[in-house]
């Protein structure tokens, strides 16, 4: 049944890339040219219209992945662990540009390029376990177990994670009260516009993306059992004759 | 054979398996004992700092020794392919499972106790009014080390490279654990007010409950031949 609802959906895949890189450009134009610059920050918010759609991004692949893990391990789909393998590999990517957006955005803001913030520790500990989740699926040998493992990894993972946001947010202010706001920035219309464009597009192209790499894991298993056939078949007609 | 009866069985089988070898224990506890020595070389010419820090060194050390324990749980399963057998077996699944944790968990509490009057001899600590308090917090964290651990030690031990990936896997997971320790630890050694680091212990609880539980369903899937 998801099988089917996969391949059906693949064939628009070319829509969901051209529609992306459509609210893309156009929320960057709007982002970065057409927006006023900040009364507090000025210009440097402009990093904003990248860096938080990166991050909401990031969470909608975990998300996939979470998800999906549970499917899998309910209907044990191999389709489903593809696209399991392929949005762990995308929320690597963007949770790592999200750190680094982040990190740029926080020197002329906070005046410091890290700093212990709950929001910092769970996407530090959710690249560690993204990370760790594409390391053991490369180490397991058994191509029985590989789904099955990862997905229990995923699953303890996404249950981890608010309570990995909770204990940070406690720590941190039990420390010291929070010196970080986004003062002032109020979202007005020219700011929110440029920002759900552009989240859109991010989460247009994480789907794209994931459809993309899902299919070329896919194909990749299918090559595999079907080079192991016809070697088996070989194998056969030799030892016959 | 009942649910209770497997889970005793288990417990007895590492018990008697480590009172023969003692393998486990005194790893454990030689390393746990250097990595002691080399944190009081590094922080205990200046008393202050290390005061500051002790919680921290404390919770290091213990998570450390405890992930060496924690991966011998299952590689000893593997002498014999006792651990085929442990699959194969009719007993349910989540039984071996709280078998196994709490046998990680008697020797990683055995090790963490006899390893405390170490750090209150090289680091001058005042732990005598907090002691009960202490001994708790100690229990509830290697709860949830043990809880995440031994499901991913029983995971890791069927990979390659499995020394690497229990820590790779078990310390980003921990982190609530980490934090909520160290916090509740600075708290009762600086003797202060209960009331001020309770929620770290109420923290340890929940970790405990959530993830006892969530390890208990998913062994079966780990432990499945």
């Amino acid at each position: 049944m998801m099988n089917r609802f996969i391949r059906r959906i693949q064939r628009f895949k070319g829509w969901f890339g051209a529609i992306s890189a459509m609210c893309i450009f156009y929320g960057l134009y709007l982002g970065l040219l057409d927006s006023p610059p900040d009364y507090y920050q000025g210009e440097v918010v402009r990093i904003m219209y990248v860096h938080v759609p990166l991050a909401h991004t990031a969470l909608l692949a975990y998300m996939t992945l979470f998800i999906g893990s549970l499917w899998y391990l309910w209907k044990r789909d191999p389709l489903v662990d593809n696209m399991c393998q392929a949005a762990a590999g995308i929320t690597v990517a963007f949770t790592t540009l999200a750190l680094i957006t982040g990190a740029i955005w926080a020197k002329p803001t906070w005046n410091t390029w890290w700093t212990w913030d709950p929001k910092l520790v769970s996407f530090a500990v959710l690249l560690l376990i993204v990370s760790g989740y594409l390391m053991l699926r490369t180490f397991v040998e058994d191509p029985d177990k590989v789904g099955r493992y990862a997905a229990v990894l995923a699953i303890v993972g996404g249950i981890d994670l608010p309570i990995i946001y909770f204990s940070a947010e406690w720590w941190r202010t039990l420390h010291q009260p929070l010196s970080i706001s986004m003062r002032g920035v109020s979202m007005t219309g020219d700011i929110l516009l440029p920002l759900s464009i552009m989240s859109l597009g991010f989460n247009l192209l994480f789907i794209y993306m994931l459809m993309i790499r899902t299919q070329m894991l896919y194909l990749t298993n299918l090559l595999e059992a079907k080079k192991g056939r016809l070697l088996s078949q070989i194998h056969l007609s030799q030892s016959t004759s | 054979m009942t649910f209770f009866s497997i889970i005793q069985w288990v417990v007895w089988k590492d018990l008697i398996s480590e009172l023969r070898s003692r393998e486990t224990l005194s790893s454990m506890l030689f390393f746990a004992l250097i990595v002691i020595l080399v944190f009081s070389f590094s922080f205990s010419m200046d008393q202050d700092a290390a005061q500051q820090l002790i919680a921290g060194i404390i919770w290091v050390s213990f998570a450390f020794t405890g992930i060496i324990g924690l991966g011998k749980s299952f590689t000893a399963e593997l002498q014999n392919d006792a651990i085929e057998y442990l699959q194969m077996s009719p007993a349910p699944k989540g039984a071996i499972y709280l078998g196994k944790m709490l046998g990680n968990l008697l020797f990683m509490l055995v090790v963490e106790v006899m390893l405390f009057p170490l750090f209150v001899l090289f680091f001058n600590l005042d732990i005598v009014e907090e002691i009960g308090i202490l001994l708790l917090i100690f229990f509830l964290a290697t709860v949830g080390l043990s809880a995440v651990g031994t499901l991913f030690s029983a995971l890791t031990v069927q990979v390659r490279a499995r020394e690497v990936m229990l820590p790779v896997l078990l310390l980003p997971l921990a982190v609530p654990v980490m934090i909520a320790a160290v916090e509740a630890t600075r708290g009762a050694l600086n003797a202060q007010p209960f009331a001020i680091y309770s929620q770290w212990i109420e923290l340890l609880t929940v970790f405990d409950i959530i993830f006892t539980v969530a390890s208990f369903w998913l062994f079966e899937l780990i432990l499945d031949s």
